[in-house]
């Protein structure tokens, strides 16, 4: 239902945004996931007719709509990256603001509050003022006042960035059932893989404002089904030793982690005890080893030589 | 639209270190300044120094004579005949006012030197006069029959201000006025014994001249909850403005626009809230100063309509500003311009504009200044008014500020981006 065609964007010759093609079916909850600077707020701003694209197509069943772009605005819902409501408010005020610039009034209104309260749980402190408010508090406030005019789309960019656990998982399983339940379409944006791998069927990886590779969660992973991650603990850094794991032929590649080493081999490999060996020889001492499959993580890291948070 | 205000008064008014900005200091301002400085302006302060020039186009001995001339065809018993010519002999008009204007009191304000007309509006286009106080051709005698058979003809004198509207000149006219009806007080008296003592005379009018000061002069409580008043009205518009950064910056704006509220009824709500903002904050601050202070007689309907109209005039330039401060803050997404308003251009117009103490003396780049200032002009018109002024005499300053207002509108308008969508 909403496309991208070949949306590019550049600020003073600085191109942030190139050639993203994106495609949203209805009722798809599709993850964009990429490092900070990316270009995903960018490329959502595009696609939310906040900023117009230097070049590219956004396209609502089909229609051009940066020209008009009062019928994209009426079916999306977006929860900015900030928290885009009046601290000096209560939440019931802000969303009475909100609904109301939508044009909902009276009994509608006060309905339509009501619902989104319970559906974000917070319709025990609507009447607080919103600067008494837990991070994780506004930002389900934040969601809220995005869902008041019943958007078929809601677009969202990081709306769990600096958040406490909970309040994360809260929103995690709400925007889960929103999907789902109401089968609101949802564009989920993050530099959490482990987010994107709960909440979307499909994902977009976006890197240095190119999407660098695209499908299912499976299909992702499958670039990697011939590889595992072995994680290693160290009680602290040994660079000659590191040195030598790079040799082997199995490993392609080590990554140094804030408690050891993270080891990308070739799946299969039996590589544990010539790593122990080597560990030995130079006598590390190692705490802990893990053997995973990948993670978006890795597939990440896998494209881009980086890790996604750094 | 009210919901636009209502949302912009609500953040501003949960805000409580704005409330202290907005409406508690400038109230403490105004007692202090008040209080402390209550010399400057209550008329024992050498700080005042009225320049004024007394042209006397009028020969003193000539005029007399006239009076005993006619005096003499008037048919009188013969105690009574010379009574009066003693009188008339005695009563010397254009001496009574020098001596007016040279006894303890008003010596320390005003400066009084006598010279030729010529000099006098030279002088007084340059600047170097307040006033010129002119004596014309007859004074003497019309002050003789005006103070002696009580005639309600007119003693004129032609006070001329200076055209800056100084405050000094202004002060000066009340105090020929006070000394006029002095004078025609005295004369009633002085002519108890006269043929016509049972005529209860009018006050004399001053002739067309100048406008006629009812009033005191401005006392320094006055003066400073005006001062203070058009001052901090100003940081309406920057606080405003820095809102509006914040709705921009923190994507609130966004977000509006994004539900298709198109964006010219976001500025202006700005507009309005600042106006509305901007006429209570100085209604309040009025009016508690009126209560607490004491500052301004409540029984003048009249006075407080008058206030009311200069303070909605003004209110409106506020709400001009304001739209413009936002337009710039939205459009560059930068509160920089709304804090070096806040920060630093307040205190500067404030400066220019006399809340501090009055312009007087000052170099005549910075009263020109002042005089473009939304609250310089406003200024000016409250001191009028205060002082009784006509409306006329308001006029000038009025439409200046709706002028000023207009033009602030216009270009908030222009630069408020326009497209639909916010950034390019
Ligand atoms: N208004 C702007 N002007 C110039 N550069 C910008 C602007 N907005 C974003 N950028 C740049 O574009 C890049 C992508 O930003 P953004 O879309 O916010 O990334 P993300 O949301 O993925 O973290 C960044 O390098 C950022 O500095
Ligand atoms: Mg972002």
């Amino acid at each position: 239902m909403l496309e991208t065609e070949e949306l590019s964007k550049a600020f003073k010759g600085k191109t942030v945004v190139e050639g993203v093609s994106l495609y949203l079916e209805k009722g798809e909850s599709v993850g964009l996931l990429g490092p900070n600077g990316a270009g995903k707020s960018t490329t959502i701003s595009m696609i939310s007719s906040l900023m117009k694209p230097t070049s590219g197509e956004v396209l609502l069943h089909g229609e051009n709509v940066i020209k008009n772009p009062g019928k994209i605005r009426k079916v999306l819902g977006v929860v900015p990256q900030d928290i885009a409501l009046y601290q000096e408010l209560t939440a019931y005020e802000n969303l009475k603001f909100f609904g109301r610039i939508y044009g909902l009034k009276g009994q509608m209104l006060t309905e339509k509050i009501k619902e989104v309260f319970s559906l974000v749980g917070l319709t025990d402190r609507q009447g607080d003022i919103l600067n008494t408010f837990s991070g994780g508090m506004k930002r389900r406030v934040n969601i809220a006042a995005a869902l008041l005019h019943d958007p078929e789309i809601l677009i969202m960019d990081e709306p769990t960035v600096g958040i406490d656990p909970q309040s994360r998982s809260y929103i995690l399983d709400m925007i889960r059932e929103l999907n789902l339940q109401k089968g609101i379409t949802v564009l989920y944006t993050s530099h959490y893989m482990e987010e994107v791998e709960r909440l979307c069927d499909r994902v977009y990886i976006m890197d240095h404002g190119k999407i660098i590779s695209s499908g299912t969660k499976e299909e992702l992973k499958s670039i990697l089904s011939g590889e595992e991650t072995i994680l290693m603990e160290l009680d602290r850094a040994y660079p000659e030793m590191e040195k030598e794991f790079q040799q082997l032929d199995s490993i392609r590649q080590v990554i140094e982690t804030e408690k050891g080493l993270k080891l990308i081999s070739v799946k299969g490999s039996r590589l544990l005890s010539s790593l122990f060996q080597i560990a030995d020889r130079h006598e590390a001492q190692v705490t802990n080893v893990n053997i995973q499959e990948p993670s978006l993580e890795d597939v990440f890291l896998h494209l881009t030589g980086r890790k996604l948070r750094d | 639209m009210r919901l636009f205000i209502w949302k912009d008064l609500i953040v501003i008014l949960r805000d409580r270190s704005e409330i202290m900005v907005l409406l508690l200091m400038p109230f403490i301002l105004i007692g202090i300044l008040g209080f402390a400085l209550g010399g400057i302006l209550g008329g024992d302060s050498s700080e005042i120094d009225v320049q004024v020039a007394l042209v006397a186009e009028d020969n003193t001995e000539e005029g007399t004579a006239q009076f005993l001339q006619e005096l003499e065809e008037i048919e009188l018993p013969d105690e009574l005949h010379e009574e009066i010519a003693e009188t008339a002999r005695t009563l010397n008009p254009a001496k009574l006012l020098k001596e007016f204007l040279e006894n303890e009191d008003l010596k320390e304000i005003v400066t009084v030197e006598e010279m030729k007309a010529s000099e006098a509006s030279r002088m007084l286009e340059a600047g170097e006069l307040d006033a010129v106080l002119t004596l014309p051709e007859g004074f003497t005698y019309t002050s003789l029959q005006a103070m002696i058979w009580n005639e309600e003809i007119s003693a004129d004198v032609i006070v001329t201000l200076s055209e800056n509207g100084s405050l000094y000149a202004n002060i000066f006219a009340d105090l020929i006025e006070g000394f006029v009806e002095v004078l025609n007080l005295e004369s009633a008296i002085a002519s108890a014994a006269g043929p016509e003592a049972a005529r209860e005379g009018e006050p004399a009018e001053t002739g067309g001249v100048i406008p006629i000061a009812q009033n005191e002069p401005v006392n320094s409580m006055q003066y400073y909850s005006i001062g203070m008043a058009v001052m901090f009205v100003l940081y309406v518009a920057g606080t405003i403005a820095s809102k509006a950064y914040v709705e921009k910056h923190e994507q609130v704006y966004n977000r509006i626009i994004l539900s298709g509220t198109h964006p010219a009824k976001y500025l202006s709500g700005k507009w309005m809230t600042g106006t509305l903002f901007s006429f209570l904050q100085m209604g309040i601050l009025f009016t508690l100063s009126a209560f607490i202070f004491r500052t301004f007689s409540l029984d003048s309907i009249n006075f407080w309509t008058g206030m009311v109209f200069i303070t909605f005039v003004l209110a409106l330039c506020i709400g001009s500003l304001t739209s413009l401060l936002t337009s710039i803050s939205i459009r560059f997404e930068s509160d920089a311009v709304s804090s070096i308003f806040s920060g630093g251009v307040v205190t500067l117009f404030a400066f220019a504009g006399g809340s501090f103490f009055p312009l007087a003396g000052m170099p005549q780049v910075i009263v020109e200044a002042g005089n473009w200032t939304p609250n310089g002009i406003a200024m000016t018109a409250y001191l009028l008014w205060l002082q009784g002024f006509e409306w006329t005499v308001l006029l000038p300053s009025l439409n200046r500020l709706l002028l000023l207002s207009a033009v602030l509108l216009a270009a908030s308008v222009i630069i408020f981006p326009r497209r639909r969508s916010v950034t390019s």
